[in-house]
């Protein structure tokens, strides 16, 4: 009966953040947090897990202090419990800083079976965080797997890379990244969303977790972040009649040298 | 701190991670050594500017050669690590980062040294934004298979040398199957028609190979129709955990246009959409659009074209 655990990040939704056109520099005054996409499928890959297997499902998450709003979101999806490092730290961690910071909270919370990632954030994707965890651990890493299977302590996961579909079996603990298609994961009925609020969660104070500062120090640090704009024509044909509007695209194509 | 180091599993990727390499050779003037796993890789590697090229041999998994690696860059306590941005490449990258307790930047675009640090060009939010990102020595990047050519030969080759390595043997690989359809390469493409989910059935995207016929153009599409339909192999998929790719044209049809999928397209010359939506964010991205039904709108189109 695996004992997991879900890293999870809490991120801002990039489909709410604009650019600024006088300097190009991003409002995210309107964004909403939200669990970040491919870490929703790793807990619902933990949840299937148990809900076949036996064993438990807990959850972990290192952010700011509005890290504290996805705990009924995380709850309500299967983890019957959370913890959680609120820590002003978390506003420029690089994925060094993550993982040191995770790996010592594992150290403390474990031994766990399963910890289990998404392949990368929606906000960085720097695909980082389960080889690390792996290199800090100790623990063998399987990464980017599309299917699992866990049977007593053989897990058995199908990862799938750019040129292959390649099955690889290792005995656990073991550190696992999971793609998006894993599993579609679930919309939480009223009852769970309910039944989240009575969950326990509990905070890790990062000054307990033993770091020296340089563990907390990053070293990637993002500058000059500039939102993307694209110089395009915006040309667009939107006559009621297909023909017209097909007559028109073709001659620009045409003028473009491209047909 | 000495020593630049290049890592690809991939022989063509590890030949274009030297142009960089020989760039920041320039300005921290130390050695380059490339790390294989190929006997045939190293001579070519050798050739092309690498100082002294190491073949690890003792395994083909190359994720379990990451503690090898770490241990050569470790024992030369070396500046910087250019890993090729394959999946397995990025694996092998974050793990010998965690190890050298440095800081990794994900699919850099270009890389440079300012105040001694590394400086390189990446995107954030998935393409929404860009950003330069300062790493500290010693440093990790991965980079993307084409971001650069493979450098002209150098005018002495270098060293190679055979070494064996403890490859990780807690995990057991039982069975490799090929995906995809080999030798079609979209990324060489100079046109390309790439659908998404406004396509009802797989048998719909007979109306894009019809357009794409006429165009001579090879098929492209979003995540969704390679990974939750697989309607198309996972090799043409376009966008950040896809391809990227700069054709001449790219006629987009039936897909949003996601800033997740846009950053592996943005680069094209000229971008076409035909969509339901005229809100549809596509447009803001396109050169030309058709607001209308493709289903309508693709079969004028081809034969449009046709004649
Ligand atoms: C971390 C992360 C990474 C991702 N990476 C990628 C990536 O690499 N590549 C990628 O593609 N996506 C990626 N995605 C997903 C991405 O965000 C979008 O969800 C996806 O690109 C949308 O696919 P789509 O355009 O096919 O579908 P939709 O967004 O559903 O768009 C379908 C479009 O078709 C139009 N349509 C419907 N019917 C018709 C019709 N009859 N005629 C004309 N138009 C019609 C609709 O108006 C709509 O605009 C990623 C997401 C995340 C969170």
């Amino acid at each position: 009966m695996p004992k997991c655990l879900v890293c999870y990040k809490w991120t801002l939704d990039e489909q709410d953040i604009k650019i600024k056109p006088e300097d190009l520099s991003l409002d995210s005054s309107r964004a909403k947090g939200k669990i970040s996409d491919f870490d929703r499928n790793a807990v619902e890959e933990a949840a299937l897990i148990v809900e076949k297997e036996g064993g438990a499902v807990e959850v972990l998450s290192y952010g700011t202090a509005a890290v504290k709003l996805s705990l009924k979101d995380v709850l309500s999806r299967g983890a019957e419990k959370a913890h959680w490092i609120a820590d002003p730290s978390a506003e420029n961690a690089d994925a060094a800083v993550t993982a040191n910071v995770l790996a010592a909270a594992i150290r403390k919370l474990g031994p766990y079976d399963l910890i289990l990632c998404g392949e990368g954030s929606s906000d960085l994707f720097n695909q980082q965080t389960a080889p690390r965890l792996a290199a800090l651990l100790g623990l063998p890493c399987l990464s980017f797997v599309q299917k699992l299977t866990v049977e007593g302590s053989t897990v058995t996961a199908t990862r799938k890379l750019e040129d292959c579909q390649e099955t690889a079996t290792v005995s656990g603990p073991v550190v696992i990244s999971v793609l998006s298609e894993i599993n579609k994961p679930r919309i939480p009925t009223l009852k769970q969303v309910l039944g989240a609020a009575k969950k326990p969660n509990e905070e890790i104070k990062i000054a307990d977790l033993g770091l020296k500062p340089e563990d907390l120090q990053p070293k990637a640090l993002r500058q000059s972040v500039k939102g993307f704009v694209m110089q395009r024509r915006n040309v667009v044909y939107k006559e009621s009649s297909a023909a017209e509007n097909v007559a028109k695209l073709t001659a620009s194509l045409a003028s473009e040298g491209l047909c | 701190m000495a020593g630049i180091f290049i890592f690809s599993e991939d022989s063509a990727l590890a030949k274009q991670l030297l142009t960089p390499a020989l760039e920041l050779k320039a300005s921290l003037a130390q050695p380059i050594t490339a790390i294989t796993l190929s006997e045939s890789d190293a001579e070519e590697l050798a050739k092309l500017g690498a100082d002294k090229v190491v073949v690890l041999t003792g395994g083909t998994w190359a994720e379990g050669f990451a503690e090898a690696i770490y241990s050569q860059i470790s024992k030369a306590e070396g500046s910087i690590l250019l890993v090729g941005g394959t999946l397995r490449g990025k694996h092998v990258a974050a793990y010998v980062a965690a190890k050298l307790n440095a800081g990794m930047t994900t699919d850099a675009k270009a890389l440079k040294i300012a105040n001694g640090k590394l400086l390189a060009t990446r995107v954030l939010y998935a393409g929404l934004a860009v950003c330069e990102e300062e790493v500290a020595l010693p440093a990790v990047a991965t980079i993307r298979a084409r971001t650069f050519l493979a450098p002209a030969p150098a005018p002495a080759a270098g060293v190679v040398e055979t070494q064996s390595a403890e490859a990780d043997s807690r995990i057991t690989i039982s069975e490799v199957i090929p995906t995809g359809d080999k030798g079609v390469d979209i990324t060489a493409a100079t046109k390309l028609v790439a659908v998404g989910r406004g396509f009802r059935r797989k048998e719909d995207l007979k109306l894009a190979e019809d357009l794409a016929g006429v165009l001579k153009a090879e098929l492209a599409c979003t995540r969704g129709i390679a990974e939750d339909e697989h309607w198309l192999p996972i090799e043409r998929y376009i966008g950040i955990s896809g391809q990227t790719v700069k054709p001449e044209l790219y006629v987009a049809a039936g897909l949003s246009g996601q800033v997740q999928h846009m950053v592996g397209c943005r680069e094209s010359k000229v971008i076409v959409a035909i969509n339901t939506d005229e809100r549809a964010p596509i447009f803001e991205a396109a050169d030309y659009g058709i607001v209308g039904d493709m289903y309508e709108v693709l079969p004028l189109l081809t034969a449009a074209l046709r004649k």
